[in-house]
């Protein structure tokens, strides 16, 4: 009897668990010594629906230019199946000194759960076109590529970072180019730019 | 690509009349200043809500892998529709941005917006599967290089929430005016389908 009541209690604990959703996307995140610009931010609600953050273009002289800004990220809340999805697009990137052009960044973040099981990837993400220190770059990115740019700093590209306990909750956020500009004598980062941001994440 | 972005009108004309040559069934079309309502009717009552995203690169089933860089042929979305609470009317609400990369489609690619307006069954191949849903309603059609157009009419003629992941499985058929369709399995991201409870 006290443990068919402590499984009730306990599904019914589970049952009003709050669940939810979160989404975030955006073209390009420039952090200019403290001084930071950022094109328009999608923030989908914790209960879900969508949202979208576009501009036409984008620049900080010196450290980004871009053109057809896309951010949208959606989702819903559901007992039985619930999702988030964020994608974010940005053409015509030129960044860090044009070491790094695209002609196409896209970022795709997918969080899902149902019944029984949940999971979360970045597929879809990719370049277009990306060329890297002069070096057109053929083959797909593999996540958390590292590359050097002499005399300027560093870059990740696809950068993806699950996130949630892979139990109750799962999420990933991806940035598909992270720019490190560093001081050439000190070392100390002096500007950091995100190109192609895509999160997303649920929890039951 | 800057050629692409410098099409000359006579050649998005070309596309514009290789559209409409390719169509099965009367459509309304896209023509600045003038605007026919969204297409309504066929379908019936939906008992769910669907929401996605994500990237469709392939067409007509063939496949789901990313199409070749130097195509720029792939097309990004987002949404969320809905049927009212009352079902009759099929009216819906909800809205879509879907984006085309591809040079050679309307406009040199585009952006678009789309207000739901009606949500039912699907009426295409894939009445009668539960898992997909039928919506479609106006929008604004914000080209690359032919300008934008306001109050387009759109029909997402099915999404189909086959199975988690959606990669691979999910697909999506979507039509605006008679200038443009896309229909394919998802190389990222998910749709949906959900109970009808709650606004989102």
């Amino acid at each position: 009897m006290t443990l068919r009541f402590l499984v009730a209690l306990t599904l019914l604990a589970g049952a009003v668990q709050a669940q939810s959703v979160t989404g975030k996307a955006f073209g390009t995140y420039v952090n200019l010594a403290g001084n930071v610009s950022q094109s328009p931010v999608a923030t989908l609600p914790s209960s879900g629906g969508m949202a979208t953050g576009q501009a036409d273009a984008f620049g900080v002289p010196g450290s980004v230019d871009a053109q057809w800004l896309n951010a949208v990220t959606t989702g819903a809340v559901d007992n039985k199946k619930t999702g988030a999805q964020s994608t974010s697009e940005v053409e015509n990137v030129s960044t860090a000194a044009g070491l790094i052009t695209a002609d196409i960044v896209t970022a795709v973040a997918t969080s899902y759960f149902g019944q029984f099981d949940g999971g979360t990837d970045a597929t879809g993400s990719g370049f277009t076109n990306l060329v890297v220190n002069g070096v057109p770059v053929t083959e797909d990115v593999a996540p958390n590529t590292r590359v050097d740019l002499p005399g300027v700093g560093y870059a990740i590209l696809n950068e993806q970072t699950p996130t949630g306990d892979g139990v109750t909750s799962w999420g990933m956020t991806v940035n598909m180019i992270h720019v490190v500009l560093q001081d050439a004598l000190t070392g100390l980062t002096t500007c950091e730019i995100i190109i192609g941001s895509a999160s997303s994440s649920v929890a039951r | 690509m800057i050629k692409a972005r410098h099409l000359a009108l006579g050649a998005v004309a070309a596309i514009l009349v290789a559209a409409c040559q390719d169509t099965a069934s009367p459509r309304p079309s896209i023509t600045a200043g003038h605007v026919k309502p969204p297409p309504k009717g066929g379908g019936e009552c939906a008992n769910f809500r669907l929401t996605g995203g994500g990237r469709v690169d392939q067409r007509d089933h063939l496949g789901y892998a990313k199409s070749t860089p130097e195509s720029h042929d792939f097309a990004t979305f987002g949404f969320q529709a809905r049927p009212t609470s009352s079902c009759p009317p099929t009216d819906g609400s909800g809205n879509i941005e879907w984006n085309e990369h591809n040079p050679d489609e309307f406009g040199g690619g585009f952006a678009f917006h789309g207000q739901v307006a009606f949500f039912t069954t699907p009426t295409d191949e894939t009445a009668g599967d539960s898992r997909c849903g039928r919506f479609g309603g106006l929008g604004r059609l914000n080209t690359r290089n032919n300008g934008t157009f306001e109050d387009v009419p759109f029909e997402v003629n099915h999404a189909c929430d086959v199975a988690e992941p959606g990669v691979g499985n999910d697909h999506i058929k979507i039509t605006i005016g008679d200038v443009y369709t896309r229909h394919g399995i998802l190389s990222g991201g998910n749709i949906q389908q959900h109970r009808l409870t709650g606004n989102n």
